[in-house]
């Protein structure tokens, strides 16, 4: 039952080892800004060759989780993501750390990112191939829903401004639209030039309008990078647990969250924790807080990106169809070695698989006293490091990082100007945020769109297509909710105190 | 203490023999061989790609570094290909029908006798995909629901003016049916939509047939003759109608370099192509071997070009 | 809620009008696409966007709203230096490589970021610590990590 049997193989020293490597220097790859987990894992491939399957599999699952993790590093502290699955991360953890709280984001970020990725493993371990069902479900109408559902976050981020909210997602849209078209092999505002013809890179883009900006204000005035209060006090583990337990439900939900999106192909943690983040802000009672160093938001979106991992594998390895872009990369290595994936391979290769899915529990729970080590260095680093130091090294880094994920330096020139413009825009209020969901999820609207539109064509009800299949209806009222939910939650909460005032 | 300048001396004479005895330059090659792919890690030329890694390196003693150069379809990383250095240790996976199509549909940056292939080493015929339990048991199923309901017989494919949806469009016009075509981003998303019954059934490759196995039938192959992987799934020959027709996938070089290089790192790769054991494991992903090399590369690329060019007027995708 | 007239947002209103040339732009552009499938997203979203703006802009001469704080004061030269460095320090990097350049780029950020006096120890152990950072990542990237990172022309 559950290959319960396969867990004594996993738990090998040498296996121990692997998971704790890879976990590491997971962790190190995904802090830095640039380096995708996607990256880390194609670097691994032809080092798993010579290794026997199951064993390279679990590297590659703790590298992966590594990555997913080490993103809240640099999201947290220098309000980039590290991987684009800690966007919804930096929203309040660079407050956290710039009122003095960093340490405790970080915290808080490990202990979320365990239990998110145990619920991920969890699932993969016990449901994958109903769950793999549920994924078949969803075809280009609910995809495109579920982008619309993304791009409302944009609302609920932009409460201060909504207009210049809407218009920066619009920009975002925009920019998706740069290069070959998907849905039809037009160009597309590319205006003439050959370097645009590859479309803007979401993670340069990222670090672009996250990053630079912090940059440029670092480098403007002479006050510390991030408030420090009084001497370091540790991991703030107790703490930290506290706040965790308080926020039970919010971490279960968002994990399930993670889960559930990981398992949509195309879907990956960038989506999982903006849903989870804005899910949590929705239902939570400190929903002003949010966006302002709200703990609860770090727990949101980093438990669900972990949960992604486990989720991910569950359309790999049961359809053949990768579930994010790293199990791209893993289902390639697995095709290579002369795995089969498919429904039989919970029983056609169940020593590998099994031994695999106990090894990702491992490395999962090895990053709890890892995460928290390399945690804290991070934090003493990025804290103690004088502004001299600091910003070359960053800036450095980005360009370095920003290069090696087409090998372009277009990709870096575009990341400086989107710098600039993400300062400027940022300066008048226009915040970067609902930029960056644009971009992401606006190839996943439209292709999503124009798919629906064309099935629905040759059936001969468009109509029926985009407002009547079930799934794409339950989107559509969590759509409706997430709109007006603040509105009469407020209205309600106002009435309440007239009444009281009374 | 003895006498430095002889010592000096001593050393520049070995220096001199060594130059002068060595022989030719160091063996061709000696270090690791960068391998650029123009697309996303994960596709059909990463995987074929990672299957040649390690015969290289068996019989060559160096490194294939694979490295990703994604974006318009290839089209960045074709047109980009003939400014890097052309010293032989710099190469980059070329791919048919794009290289002949792109540049007719618009000016992506490269023309297609600006690319010099050195070997095409392998191919993945088109096919027909349906989901095991789908009503169609054979390609006249098919054909028939598509006469009986036009528009109604939905298709998935990766990309547009990609060799699913110019097959797409062939057979449409050989079948005398008319189909609706819905472009999916990949090969993923394509298989994604097969299974989950969003559409009734996906033009893609062997490999395809290879990679979803139970749960997935072909109802035909474009291929002169049946695959070997698949002896129960007839031609789209055999059944009448003319279609042999697939992605080609093979290794370019910038132009830059030597045509002594060339034909070394052709023969080099039909060496690797040879192995009985990379043959095999290619076929069982489903793609079907062919060895064409640098010297028969002109005839080859303007077979394909006068085809494909054909072909795709009469898609109504080039002008 | 206090208007204080007068106070207008002309930052805000020139990015949004900024914003509304680019739409234009974007819908130029559509007009030269051949499949219909690709006008409709583009032009959506580009109206939209356009209508956004409009308001932004329309919002704030009717009813300009209370002034949020003014910016920290910073040094506008050493800001516009950030952006050069990096830019030019890239610009250069098929030239002479990613190492010279990334040299270049950390010793000039360095002096843009240094706010306090250069003492003797500094002036020795941060030069150090930039070169050996320099190496590290170029290390790790071009060695470990194995993407083939700018020799630089000169340099071949």
């Amino acid at each position: 039952m559950l290959g319960i049997e396969y867990l004594v193989d996993a738990l090998t020293p040498t296996h121990l080892l692997i998971a704790l490597l890879g976990v590491v220097a997971g962790t190190v790859i995904g802090a830095l800004p640039g380096l995708t987990a996607t990256m880390a894992v194609a670097v691994l491939v032809p080092f798993t060759f010579s290794m026997p399957t199951a064993s390279g599999l679990i590297m590659m699952g703790a590298i992966y989780t590594g990555a997913i993790y080490g993103g809240a590093y640099s999201a947290i502290l220098l309000n980039t993501p590290g991987t684009p699955s800690a966007i919804a991360t930096t929203f309040d953890g660079y407050p956290m750390a710039k009122r003095g709280d960093g340490d405790l984001a970080i915290t808080i970020a490990c202990i979320a990112s365990v239990v998110g990725g145990l619920v991920g493993a969890a699932f993969l371990l016990g449901l994958s191939p109903p769950l793999a069902k549920v994924a078949l479900a969803f075809g280009p109408v609910e995809y495109f829903w579920l982008a619309i559902f993304g791009l409302t976050l944009i609302a609920s981020l932009s409460e201060a401004n909504l207009v210049k909210g809407l218009a920066g997602g619009c920009l975002g849209l925009l920019l998706s639209c740069v290069g070959v078209a998907e849905v039809s092999a037009d160009i597309r505002l590319t205006f003439g030039s050959q370097t645009l013809l590859g479309g803007i890179e979401v993670v340069g883009a990222l670090i672009g309008l996250f990053c630079v900006p912090v940059l440029i204000d670092l480098v403007g005035t002479p006050e510390r990078h991030l408030k420090v209060t009084g001497e370091s006090r540790g991991f703030r583990l107790p703490e930290a647990l506290a706040i965790a337990w308080r926020g039970k439900f919010n971490l279960l939900r968002s994990s399930l969250i993670g889960t559930f999106v990981g398992i949509l192909p195309g879907a990956g943690g960038s989506i999982a924790s903006l849903v989870s983040y804005s899910e949590a802000r929705r239902a939570s009672k400190r929903t002003e807080r949010f966006g302002k160093g709200e703990p609860d938001g770090v727990q949101a979106s980093e438990s669900a990106n972990n949960a992604t991992v486990g989720g991910g594998f569950i359309p790999t390895l049961v359809l053949g169809i990768p579930g994010t872009p790293p199990d791209a990369v893993i289902l390639g290595a697995l095709l290579v070695q002369g795995v089969r994936t498919g429904p039989n391979l919970f029983t056609e290769h169940a020593a590998v698989v099994y031994t695999f899915i106990y090894g990702l529990f491992l490395a999962t729970v090895l990053m709890l006293p890892m995460g928290l080590l390399i945690g804290r260095y991070a934090y003493r680093t990025i804290v103690t490091v004088p502004k001299a130091m600091l910003v070359p090294a960053v800036a450095f880094m980005t360009i370095i990082g920003t290069y090696a994920i087409r090998n372009s330096i277009a990709d870096v020139v575009m990341m400086i100007l989107l710098g600039v413009v993400g300062w400027v825009l940022n300066r008048f209020d226009f915040s970067p945020s609902p930029i960056v969901l644009g971009l992401i999820l606006g190839s996943i609207a439209e292709r999503g769109f124009v798919q629906a539109w064309v099935l629905g064509t040759a059936t001969d009800n468009v109509a029926g297509m985009f407002f009547g299949r079930p799934i794409s209806l339950l989107i559509i009222f969590f759509i409706a909710l997430s709109l007006f939910y603040p509105l009469l939650a407020r209205r309600w909460r106002l009435k309440q105190e007239a009444m009281r005032v009374e | 203490m003895r006498n430095p300048n002889s010592l000096a001396g001593g050393l520049l004479a070995a220096a001199v023999a060594a130059f002068a005895f060595g022989g030719p330059a160091v063996a061709f090659p000696d270090k690791p061989i960068s391998y650029i792919i123009p697309f996303g890690p994960g596709g059909e030329s990463d995987v074929t790609a990672r299957h040649q890694q390690p015969f290289f390196k068996k019989m060559f003693g160096q490194d294939l570094v694979i490295s990703y150069k994604p974006g318009g379809g290839g089209a960045v990383g074709w047109a980009q290909l003939n400014s890097l250095k052309g010293d032989g240790y710099t190469m980059m996976g070329v791919n048919l029908p794009h290289t002949v199509v792109q540049p007719l549909q618009k000016d992506v940056g490269y023309k297609t006798d600006d690319l010099v292939p050195i070997i095409y080493f392998h191919y993945t015929p088109d096919a027909i995909v349906v989901k095991a339990d789908s009503p169609f048991k054979t390609l006249e199923d098919l054909v028939d629901f598509g006469k009986k309901s036009p528009g109604k017989l939905t298709f998935s494919g990766s990309a547009k003016a990609s060799a699913n949806h110019i097959a797409q469009i062939r057979f449409d016009k050989m079948a005398g049916i008319k189909s609706t075509y819905v472009a999916a981003k990949g090969t993923g998303e394509s298989n994604q939509f097969l299974l989950g019954g969003q559409v009734l059934a996906s033009w893609g490759y062997t490999s395809v047939g290879a990679q979803l196995g139970a749960q997935a039938r072909m109802l035909a192959v474009a291929m002169d003759k049946r695959h070997p992987g698949f002896p129960n799934v007839p031609t789209f020959k055999e059944l009448g109608y003319d279609l042999i027709s697939g992605a080609y996938r093979g290794i370019a070089v910038p132009k830059t370099t030597p045509e002594p290089l060339r034909k070394q790192m052709s023969e080099m790769f039909i060496k690797v192509n040879k192995d009985p054991e990379f043959r095999k494991r290619l076929e069982n992903d489903g793609m079907a071997v062919i060895d064409v090399d640098y010297a028969g590369m002109p005839a080859f690329i303007a077979e394909q070009k006068k085809v494909l060019t054909a072909v795709a007027k009469e898609a109504g995708i080039v002008k | 809620m206090s208007n204080r007239s007068g106070v207008r947002d002309l930052g805000g209103m020139a990015v949004a009008a900024a914003l509304i040339v680019l739409g234009g732009f974007v819908f130029h552009d559509t007009t030269t696409y051949v499949d219909v499938d690709s006008k409709v997203f583009p032009r959506t979203v580009a109206l939209v966007m356009i209508v956004c703006c409009t308001i932004v802009i329309v919002r704030d001469l009717l009813r300009p709203a209370a002034a949020g704080e003014a910016p920290a004061p910073a040094s506008v030269p050493r800001r516009l230096g950030l952006v050069a460095a990096m830019l030019g320090s890239v610009l250069v990097m098929p030239w002479v490589g990613i190492l010279v350049s990334g040299l270049g780029a950390f010793a000039a950020l360095m002096a843009l970021a240094m706010f306090d006096p250069w003492t003797r120890f500094r002036l020795v152990v941060y030069p150090l610590v930039a070169v050996a950072m320099v190496v590290a990542f170029y290390v790790l990237f071009g060695q470990v990590l194995q993407v083939p990172l700018p020799v630089g022309s000169l340099f071949e």
